[in-house]
């Protein structure tokens, strides 16, 4: 039970850092929440659906157009609506309230597009490979999840502090104003930011596909949790969200050892809320 | 006929959830999201005491604010001490939560299946079981509601909430406990929605946990957005034109499960295209 527990915790803990580690990138490069990040999720894990099991594409093309959808939603939903308001000088709760309409609004059309019943991405479930580490039983899938979420946060890592391009997203998460004077581009960067961290998260939306399912709402709660995984670690620190993005998976999943599962998102929103009252900041923000 | 009736009722109850969530969100500032979490307890506790006590509606309605007024308060502590967008991730966190509660807690709230056979109000010899009757209930509520929440923000203590909106800071300078005020105000607002609640559980005679979802609140936050912030009249105006929009598209002749659908689509053009063209709403006073 033990070992199986521990194994839970760590996928929960790699799939909400895939999910943190695009949000955090978004959020420290325009400090506000993005709610409509998690739909992302969705969209490309549908995507992956439409592509593969509608079109009949060969799954790895699926999973890049997939990772390209996604990307490029992200870029509009910044293009269209954030930077128009931005450009106004709106207030975060303006954005906030706004991004809530941008996720409302597509996961609907998710829902006519698809229906709301849940899908399967893979064919074979159930004869899944299995392995066993340490006494706990792990799935293919989820082992390829755990070694995306690890590329996925060294690639991240590299990119910001190896790159030019890096570089001047790291200026502008520490002070858009400066970054500006400087004669960086701000919006444009800004925009493709949201490309990558929205192509990082249906990257994430795609492997939960493939591991659980998807359904429209799954956006809503992914979301959740990588919000809830940043501000335990702090907000728009890479290694925070990662950290808090751990955390959260052992709590959620060692809070249900004797209750039923469906107190998971209450436990997750109680650290979130015990964090908010204790270390406002997060794990490694000062 | 009895098709205009259900509308006005139904438009009673969100017109008294707006009116109440704008005391909080418009007056005071604070984006709360944790509406339905309130409107959630009404309704469960007139649900409950209906079916499985002896006591009556208005007995049960007074309980579930109490009720309410409890557990507000015991929310309202910690969330005063936000502001901002924490503020407003702390009241999804808090609704999220009381979900759970209404999901889990089997022996009294059923769960996922909910409680049905709620039965109707009677007072006085009049039987609210007749829809008109019950119109007539939920429209006097209205009115009593919107009096007193108007009473509240046109008085000494509204114009502190007004302050705080401004400038929490300046405010707390000049001596005001603005966590206190704050606190209030969620207390009062938490209160009202039960009403709504109690009203909703009765009329419809069923209730299960997912009307009380995150959703459900984002729903009303829309409804008091497009009416306009700060402005009660603007609260109800949201109300009726969100209550009546569906309607519409109903008679577009959607299949009722994508017109659900449609619904939310149209909700969520509508807070984008506020926030982008008028972030005060209709006839709001105060812009986000």
């Amino acid at each position: 039970m033990l070992p199986q527990l521990i194994l839970n915790s760590i996928i929960a803990g790699a799939i909400y850092t895939l999910v943190a580690l695009g949000f955090n990138l978004i959020y420290g490069a325009t400090k506000f929440f993005n709610l409509a990040h998690g739909i992302i999720a969705a969209i490309g894990g549908y995507a992956v659906f439409y592509f593969a099991k509608t079109l009949g594409l060969d799954v790895y093309v699926a999973i890049i157009l997939g990772v390209a959808l996604a990307g490029l939603v992200g870029f509009g939903l910044d293009k269209f609506i954030y930077l128009p308001l931005r450009r106004r000088k709106a207030s975060n709760m303006v954005l906030l309230v706004a991004s809530l309409g941008a996720m409302t609004a597509l996961q609907a059309v998710i829902a006519i597009l698809f229906s709301s019943q849940f899908k399967t991405l893979s064919g074979n479930i159930g004869t899944q490979k299995l392995f066993t580490i340490l006494g706990g039983v792990i799935t293919q899938t989820q082992l390829v999840i755990l070694l995306s979420a690890a590329l996925v946060m060294a690639g991240l890592v590299a990119f910001l502090y190896k790159t030019q391009f890096g570089k001047t997203v790291r200026a502008i998460s520490d002070d858009e104003e400066v970054a500006r004077i400087i004669g960086i581009n701000t919006n444009k960067i800004i925009g493709y930011v949201f490309f990558i961290g929205s192509a990082i998260t249906g990257f994430t939306g795609i492997l939960v596909g493939f591991d659980v399912g998807i359904e429209p709402t799954m956006g809503l709660s992914l979301l959740l949790k990588g919000v809830i995984a940043s501000i335990v670690g702090g907000a728009g620190n890479i290694y925070g969200g990662v950290l808090g993005a751990f955390l959260l998976g052992f709590v959620e999943n060692f809070g249900i050892w004797k209750i039923s599962g469906e107190w998971k998102d209450a436990i997750a929103f109680a650290l979130l809320i015990t964090f908010l009252i204790f270390r406002p900041r997060g794990i490694m923000n000062k | 006929m009895e098709y205009l009736i259900h509308l006005a009722i139904l438009f009673a109850i969100y017109a008294i959830l707006g009116v109440s969530l704008n005391l909080v969100v418009g007056y005071t500032g604070l984006l709360s999201v944790t509406h339905a979490a309130f409107y959630g307890v009404g309704a469960y506790t007139t649900a409950i005491f209906l079916t499985k006590s002896g006591v009556g509606f208005f007995s049960s309605l007074i309980l579930g604010i109490a009720i309410a007024v409890a557990v507000s308060f015991l929310i309202g502590v910690v969330l005063s001490k936000f502001k901002g967008d924490y503020y407003a991730l702390g009241t999804f966190g808090f609704n999220t939560i009381v979900f759970a509660v209404f999901l889990n807690w089997q022996n009294l709230t059923g769960g996922p299946l909910g409680i049905p056979g709620i039965s109707k109000p009677e007072l006085f010899g009049i039987n609210f079981a007749n829809n008109f009757n019950f119109m007539v209930l939920a429209l006097i509520f209205l009115v009593l509601i919107y009096f007193a929440s108007r009473f509240v923000a046109n008085s000494s203590f509204g114009r502190v909430l007004k302050a705080i909106r401004q400038d929490e800071t300046a405010i707390a300078v000049f001596g005001y406990n603005t966590l206190y005020f704050k606190l209030v105000i969620f207390v009062i607002s938490a209160a009202m929605a039960a009403v709504a609640g109690s009203l909703f559980a009765s009329y419809i005679t069923f209730i299960d946990p997912s009307g009380f979802q995150l959703t459900e609140s984002m729903f009303i936050l829309a409804i008091i957005i497009l009416g306009g912030l700060a402005n009660l009249r603007g609260s109800i105006l949201g109300a009726l034109f969100l209550i009546l929009l569906p309607e519409i598209l109903r008679f577009v002749g959607f299949p009722s499960d994508i017109e659900a659908q449609m619904r939310q689509v149209v909700y969520g053009i509508i807070l984008i295209l506020l926030m982008l063209y008028r972030p005060q709403g209709l006839i709001g006073e105060y812009k986000l």
